[in-house]
């Protein structure tokens, strides 16, 4: 009885901590996303709004310039992101399987948090003392004879707006490939070369499947957040390279609530598009994985 | 309720309050905080909120001439979307004495009934600031009543390299070709990544009489529009390195070489020249940008039993103190300089100093005498003005 007791008790604490995160969760995250919607719909008037129904706000955000910056915005987040995947992937699988634990392990460990504790500006704008006219960079061309004039392209153009996006995200790459390089049992691997699998056939076959979660949350961990990213593009950028960031931050400097409120509900819709896709693509290769696990059963 | 009807307007505030009612239980703390705040207002004590060149390294002039103390929060009001905020649904006249904004954003201020009327008779250096400040666009609604006092102001222009660009030192008069359309600052030469870029712009084709703008720093939608088309213009055919934001990258801007020729804010200049680089602040035939601080007394101050007190302060802002301090540390023309320049020679302050102050006096005489342009914190269509600017930062 005392067990059966101790049991329903347990059961109506969890369902109190659920029911508390759940009205925690609408009150956090969904009002203020369902506010942005009411709002991308409301004509503003001023300092005021007027309470009619109205999708000015869109036709203000569709015109040619603002889908320009959002098509910029997105080619560049999916351009780094793929860089990030193509540096991270090597260096996580490294550091998970490859790196015995110990001081080194550990030490780069920490060194992944470090990104997280600086200001991203402070991060960023040492770019522009490597970067800049007198920069590093331009003084190694100019007394190696290999450019006598700096080059202006390599700050405040896309270049170094791609440059300085690479290093603050890197972390968010490599913690969730990390994570899932880590959970492969290595039984599996030494299986595989047991097989006569070659090291490209193993991480074809057996690593990249099972780590497929982990390379779509670490995508969706870097892309995300880089799409709000205006550190980069405004101190790297330097007016040269409008991204979507900076279009909030003048739509609010504005007060032109309704078009950063539709902008922002229509980032929310292309992310909620992106997480779809991404989730189909993850369900069939499961289901297709799940078919050749069948048919090596039977 | 009868707000919600169709059509009828809507004010901001109740939306955001009533949007913020889903999650009051969430800000508890911080209501609780508020209401202790605004019950222990201290006499004694003057709160101001204002952009962060309006304070003083050190207050104890201020508390040595009034008896007061000086609570001073920083805020920066060139962004007046969230100056805005602070006033509308965050309540910034309970917590403060004086409100301190770029002059023109307190003028819709007044009309939301945020600020309170002066009564001009109460402030004893008032009376001899010049006309042409008091009733300048941005300071005065036309109403023939007085709002907010001038706090100081400035005719900005642009920094340069006299010795790299050849060009005279000031006060021999440069124009505004050098910043926009000069073969030799092409890829060399910086602007505001902000609207004030677009009144630049604005300005330039008024002077050059190349077009129609009746006020470069309030344009309509098709003006500001001919004006960015013209920024685009010279931003494609490569004039501009960068377009800054604050006032550090103006200041990187000289120090890493990447211009020759910047539009920035007068004390950038001084900053640079103090680093040692041989930088000039222009003095211009053709135009200067002219703007101003103004301070006023929030609605919800009126009311307060300190009223006596919070004069008093407004006054001392006006008096030669803050003036002559302000002209050497920023490099400012004060609202009384004239007070400025005998209270430094009362104090027996050194030469160089009190040239400092005489500067802004010439200044007054010499830039203030040329074709100005005063711009306001909020132009009237500030949607356009947005529009167009990030169309200008897209090109």
């Amino acid at each position: 009885m005392s067990a059966m007791r101790k049991g329903q008790a347990g059961t109506g604490v969890e369902q109190a901590a659920i029911g508390t995160i759940t009205v925690l969760w609408v009150l956090g995250v969904l009002l203020p996303i369902l506010s942005l919607l009411v709002i991308s719909f409301i004509q503003g008037k001023g300092l005021g709004f007027v309470w009619a129904f109205s999708t000015k706000a869109y036709a203000d955000i569709l015109v040619d310039f603002r889908i320009e910056i959002v098509l910029r915005t997105l080619r560049i987040v999916a351009a780094v992101t793929l860089i990030e995947l193509l540096l991270a992937f090597p260096f996580a699988l490294w550091l998970a399987k490859g790196l015995k634990p110990g001081w080194l392990k550990s030490t780069l460990l920490i060194l992944l948090v470090v990104p997280f504790f600086l200001s991203p500006a402070a991060r960023t704008i040492v770019w522009r003392s490597i970067l800049g006219s007198e920069g590093l960079v331009n003084i190694f061309l100019a007394q190696t004879g290999i450019s006598p004039e700096p080059v202006s392209w390599l700050l405040f153009s896309e270049f170094s707006v791609h440059l300085g996006l690479i290093g603050p995200y890197f972390p968010s790459m490599v913690w969730p490939l990390f994570i899932s390089f880590s959970l492969i049992d290595d039984e599996l691997i030494k299986a595989s070369r047991d097989l006569g699998a070659d090291a490209f056939t193993t991480l074809r076959h057996v690593v990249v499947p099972l780590a497929l979660p982990g390379i779509a949350a670490g995508l969706v961990f870097t892309a995300i957040p880089m799409l709000g990213d205006n550190v980069a593009s405004t101190l790297l950028g330097g007016g040269n390279v409008a991204l979507i960031a900076e279009s909030f931050d003048d739509l609010i400097r504005a007060m032109n609530y309704p078009g950063a409120a539709a902008l922002a509900s229509l980032l929310v819709l292309a992310m909620l598009l992106a997480f779809l896709v991404a989730r189909l693509v993850l369900a069939r290769r499961q289901a297709s994985e799940g078919g050749i696990f069948a048919e090596m059963q039977a | 309720m009868t707000d919600h009807k169709k059509g009828r307007p809507l004010r901001r505030r109740s939306v955001l309050k009533a949007l913020a009612a889903g999650t009051a239980a969430l800000a508890a703390p911080s209501l609780i905080h508020h209401s202790i705040r605004r019950a222990h207002a201290a006499p004694g004590t003057i709160r101001m909120m204002g952009g962060p060149t309006v304070a003083l390294k050190d207050w104890s002039q201020f508390e040595k001439d009034t008896g007061l103390k000086m609570e001073f929060t920083s805020f920066n009001v060139d962004d007046v979307g969230a100056l805005y905020n602070e006033i509308l649904a965050n309540d910034a006249g309970e917590r403060f004495d004086l409100i301190n904004t770029l002059a023109g954003v307190q003028k819709p201020m007044v009309k939301q009934g945020q600020v309170a009327q002066l009564d001009t008779s109460r402030l004893k250096n008032y009376a001899g600031i010049a006309d042409s400040v008091k009733r300048s666009p941005v300071l005065y609604a036309g109403d023939d009543k007085d709002w907010a006092v001038p706090l100081y102001y400035n005719a900005d222009s642009f920094g340069y390299y006299p010795e790299k660009l050849g060009l005279a030192r000031p006060p021999e008069a440069l124009n505004w070709d050098i910043l926009l359309n000069n073969e030799k600052t092409l890829g060399k030469a910086s602007i505001d990544g902000d609207n004030i870029a677009l009144m630049i712009g604005g300005m330039y084709l008024k002077d050059r009489k190349l077009a129609e703008i009746a006020d470069p720093a309030n344009m309509t939608a098709s003006e500001v529009k001919t004006a960015a088309d013209y920024m685009i213009e010279r931003k494609k055919a490569g004039q501009f390195r960068n377009l800054w934001k604050t006032y550090d990258e103006q200041i990187a801007n000289f120090v890493n070489g990447e211009v020759l020729v910047q539009r920035c804010w007068e004390p950038a200049v001084k900053d640079v020249k103090g680093r040692g680089q041989d930088v000039e602040y222009a003095t211009c035939s053709d135009f200067h940008i002219n703007w101003m601080h103004a301070t006023s007394i929030p609605v919800q101050a009126a009311a307060r039993e300190n009223l006596e007190e919070i004069y008093r302060a407004l006054d001392w802002f006006l008096g030669g103190s803050y003036a002559a301090e302000l002209a050497v540390l920023r490099g400012y023309t004060g609202s009384r300089m004239d007070l400025g320049l005998e209270y430094a020679k009362a104090a027996g302050w050194p030469a160089d100093k009190i040239a400092a102050v005489e500067a802004n006096i010439t200044k007054v005489k010499t830039k203030f005498l040329n074709p100005n342009f005063w711009i306001g914190g909020a132009p009237d269509d500030l949607a356009a003005h947005d529009a167009e600017m990030a169309r200008f930062r897209n090109a």
